[in-house]
């Protein structure tokens, strides 16, 4: 498999001024993404992650061991032309506008006049900045930084995006939005890095992930795979009677297996969006960035300069459909049939740009009812084997059957 | 070549946009038009055109200076600081053409900066005698002594080794030097240095009563003006000073090789008496008639005994034959590229330390290199003598750190203007090459060397 990262014992010592070894900030780091992957570093602060993108772009040198991306020096020209880089805050020129500051990254990356500024004015419309497009970036809120730093790592419209940290300091909408970027830029083929301790995004997007503790790699997988609880079932209905829910009930009493029959809630995701939204129908006036659910056509592989109404559905449809196949087989929750999806908040994203149109119904999520809790549970297992707690032991146990099960 | 350009563009717009560069443009556009209505000089038209000519572009040039090393040292630094520089680096920009681009975009802003505030001041002195309305007589002074470029030629220093060889001689024959002496070679060396430097002295000197003469050849004049003038211009120091400054002098000069040999001379002799203020240049006109064809002109100078009290001294730069070569305003155009030459090496030395050190040392180097290089001169004599007793060490360590400096107080363009002395395009080119070819271009590769190498992520305390 053709690998678009690859690192070979990859360590990164910090020194002080004497030259003494201080801190060993990456150790022995061997990183393999494959093309087309959405790879996600995590790991808690101070674990590595940042140094081991400066490592793989050149802005640190290694200690020992060496890093190629696309099978070359990342500080060549040729290799460097194929990357989008997002830091873990957006480095502006504080003294340049949003539109000045993407045309100088275009001209680093010596794109054509008219290239450049099709590119711009699709990006500007993709991270609602069009309206402050002529203000200093340097009077931006954080998270219109964030999505100018944004809209700069994709001008170049990259075939490996490196994002480190990029959902910090946005919003809700804004995280959705960059999700699903990530998300429509995998399905053109392109490789991400994704670099964050932000588990749900993470997950929500994520192939594959490793997780970094000082330095050093302590587990690295398919998410899926990861995360599955293969000791537990789940089914979710819509509205059904008392009875039925007893009958139920009586089933699984007589299987005798624990359970638990509750209404599910709402993510706050979902929450936020459909009251922002509501907000946004009744005041259209606003002072910074205006959340969009778009994305620039030549990111999506639409002919460039050509605004197509819809995009963002068409992907989510085709992504609903890939996931409905997927996800019975390999985790074998019962699902809802796909015909009748389940209300996402996809609706509303798109209410905030075409209020009055009619909501089409589609799906992107993946339907996993109780993310943040496993996640977090996960983590807390982690956590607990590094720091040697006493539940570390039982845990690693839990672990170690749940992946014979799998 | 578009990502240097970028770069370029991206570092003027941030030195105009962060109002770096606005004190400074505020400052010379109000402090030049002041200087030139409220500058007096000595009263005359030529001293008021000299001293606003003078004040104006050492304000012009302390400035563009000082604005050249802070914004060369600020775009750098502050990229890397701010990590600006994180989202650069990692574009399909070699390092190398991130600086190149910094130094072409300090350098178009320079250049366009230097070009109005020396317009200005040019501008200025073309019209202050229009609008002071100066006579006749003034006009053809200042268009002989002031607009104008002279070509300068200096004495050849006298060669006084013999006689120190014959001195010394004498002295170990009378045994006014010991054996001890003799053998030990640095006491040896030291006596002949005293010997010259009395020598040399005394060729440069006239107790009352005494003559001093120079010849010079190759005085080409082009001009056919009858009017056309040349000048002698000089400073005297003395031994003692008189209670008014003043030092009374006789002068000949013409070309005396006929008089030598009894004959009629066929060129005119003029002879002068003066008395001038001692420690101040002056200037002698005399008409250029005084020089035959071959350019061969003697000058004779007499200390009256009846007048003086006091040995006349003529300091080693103190005596010069000029006379017109070139016109003012290609004069000035020249002199204006000498600091042009200055902001270039600046420009790259800010580069090179911002390169690999902090804003504050960075700054601070620069400022010091800018000192030392403003008072080159002063600091080679003082190390020349400083060192007599660790040569070997000097030469082989300060001696070649300081070369590398540039001499600005010899590229001052008021060495040139303010006595309207030629700067010619050769001189000018050598300037060009040791400047610009070898001192900036080696400070640049340094800093293009030290960049590419270093670690930008690395945190530098």
């Amino acid at each position: 498999m053709e690998h678009v990262i690859e690192t070979f014992s990859l360590t990164k010592v910090f020194s002080d001024w004497w030259g003494r070894s201080k801190v060993c900030a990456v150790d022995n780091l061997n990183l393999k993404i494959h093309k087309n992957e959405v790879f996600g570093l995590l790991g808690p602060n101070g674990s590595g992650k940042t140094t081991t993108i400066k490592l793989l772009l050149g802005l640190l040198h290694p200690t020992k061991g060496r890093s190629l991306i696309f099978g070359g020096d990342s500080t060549e020209p040729k290799v460097n032309s194929r990357i989008g880089f997002l830091p873990e805050e957006s480095y502006l020129y504080r003294y340049l506008n949003a539109r000045e500051t993407l045309d100088f990254y275009g001209r680093l990356f010596d794109l054509p006049v008219e290239v450049r500024r099709m590119r711009i004015e699709a990006l500007l419309d993709m991270v609602g900045l069009k309206a402050v497009a002529n203000r200093a970036v340097g009077t931006y809120s954080k998270g219109m930084a964030r999505r100018i730093g944004l809209a700069a790592a994709l001008i170049n419209d990259p075939e490996l995006l490196i994002l480190d940290e990029p959902t910090t300091g946005l919003d809700p909408i804004g995280t959705r939005q960059i999700k699903d970027l990530i998300l429509a830029l995998a399905r053109r083929g392109k490789t991400i890095l994704l670099c964050s301790h932000l588990l749900a995004d993470v997950e929500d997007v994520c192939d594959r992930i490793a997780i970094l503790y000082s330095g050093k790699i302590v587990t690295e997988g398919m998410v899926k795979e990861l995360l599955q609880q293969t000791d537990k079932r789940q089914i979710t209905t819509g509205l059904v009677s008392d009875a039925v829910i007893d009958k139920i009930r009586q089933l699984l009493d007589s299987s005798k297996t624990e359970y638990s029959i509750a209404t599910p809630i709402d993510r706050l995701e979902t929450f936020f969006i459909r009251i922002v939204s509501a907000a946004q129908q009744k005041v259209h006036t606003p002072s910074g960035a205006v959340s969009t659910t778009k994305l620039g056509d030549f990111l999506v592989g639409q002919p460039e300069g050509e605004i197509k109404a819809g995009i963002i559905e068409q992907l989510a449809s085709k992504e609903a459909e890939k996931k409905s196949v997927e996800q019975p087989a390999s985790t074998g929750t019962v699902n809802k049939p796909a015909e009748v999806p389940l209300p996402v908040d996809h609706d509303v994203l798109k209410g905030l740009v075409k209020p009055r149109e009619p909501a089409k119904p589609v799906a992107v999520k993946k339907q996993t009812d109780e993310p943040a809790e496993e996640v977090r549970q996960i983590n807390k297992n982690i956590l607990d084997e590094l720091t040697g707690s006493p539940e570390a032991k039982k845990n690693k146990e839990d672990k170690a059957d749940k992946q014979q099960g799998g | 070549m578009r990502s240097i350009m970028a770069v370029a563009v991206n570092t003027i717009r941030q030195i105009l946009r962060l109002k770096i560069a606005v004190i400074f443009i505020v400052l010379l556009a109000v402090l030049l038009p002041v200087m030139g209505l409220t500058m007096t000089g000595d009263g005359t038209i030529k001293g008021r055109l000299q001293t606003f000519i003078s004040y104006g572009l050492s304000l012009a040039s302390l400035l563009l200076c000082l604005l050249t090393i802070i914004i060369s040292v600020y775009t750098v630094t502050s990229d890397i600081s701010g990590r600006q520089i994180y989202t650069v680096v990692t574009k399909p920009v070699r390092r190398y053409q991130i600086l190149v681009g910094k130094f072409l975009g300090i350098i178009i802003l320079d250049f366009v900066l230097l070009i109005i505030f020396t317009g200005a001041i040019y501008a200025i002195t073309i019209m202050t005698p229009k609008i002071a309305g100066v006579s006749d007589e003034e006009k053809t002074l200042l268009k002989n002594e002031f607009f104008t470029a002279r070509q300068g030629l200096k004495p050849e220093p006298v060669d006084v080794s013999k006689d120190v060889q014959q001195t010394f001689q004498s002295l170990v024959q009378k045994g006014q030097i010991k054996p001890e002496q003799l053998q030990d070679e640095q006491s040896r060396r030291q006596i002949i240095d005293d010997i010259t430097r009395s020598k040399e002295l005394a060729s440069r000197s006239a107790a009352p009563g005494q003559i001093l003469n120079w010849q010079f050849k190759n005085i080409k004049i082009k001009s056919t003006d009858p009017n056309t003038v040349l000048f002698i211009r000089f400073k005297y120091e003395v031994s003692v000073k008189p209670a008014d400054m003043m030092v009374n002098s006789l002068w000949e000069i013409g070309d005396d090789r006929d008089i030598k040999l009894g004959q009629v001379p066929k060129t005119k002799i003029y002879q002068l008496s003066r008395r001038d203020r001692i420690q101040a240049f002056h200037e002698i006109a005399i008409p250029a008639d005084a020089v035959p064809a071959d350019g061969y002109l003697a000058i004779g100078f007499i200390n009256p005994p009846q007048l003086n009290d006091t040995v006349v001294i003529f300091p080693p730069d103190g005596l010069e034959v000029l006379y017109k070569a070139d016109s003012f305003s290609a004069n000035f155009a020249r002199s204006v590229l000498l600091l042009f030459l200055q902001l270039i090496f600046l420009c790259c030395l800010g580069i090179c330390t911002a390169s690999f050190l902090s804003m504050p040392t960075a700054l601070l180097c620069c400022l010091i290199v800018f000192a030392t290089a403003t008072v080159s001169s002063f600091i080679f004599e003082s190390f020349d003598t400083l060192s007599s007793g660790t040569e070997l060490f000097y030469r082989f360590t300060i001696k070649p750190l300081l070369h590398i400096l540039p001499q600005f107080d010899l590229m001052n363009p008021n060495e040139f203007l303010v006595p309207s002395k030629l700067l010619s395009w050769s001189a000018l080119g050598w300037i060009v090459f040791i400047v610009v070819c070898v001192k900036s271009l080696l400070l640049f590769l340094l800093g293009i060397l030290l960049f590419s190498f270093r670690e930008i992520a690395k945190i530098i305390v």
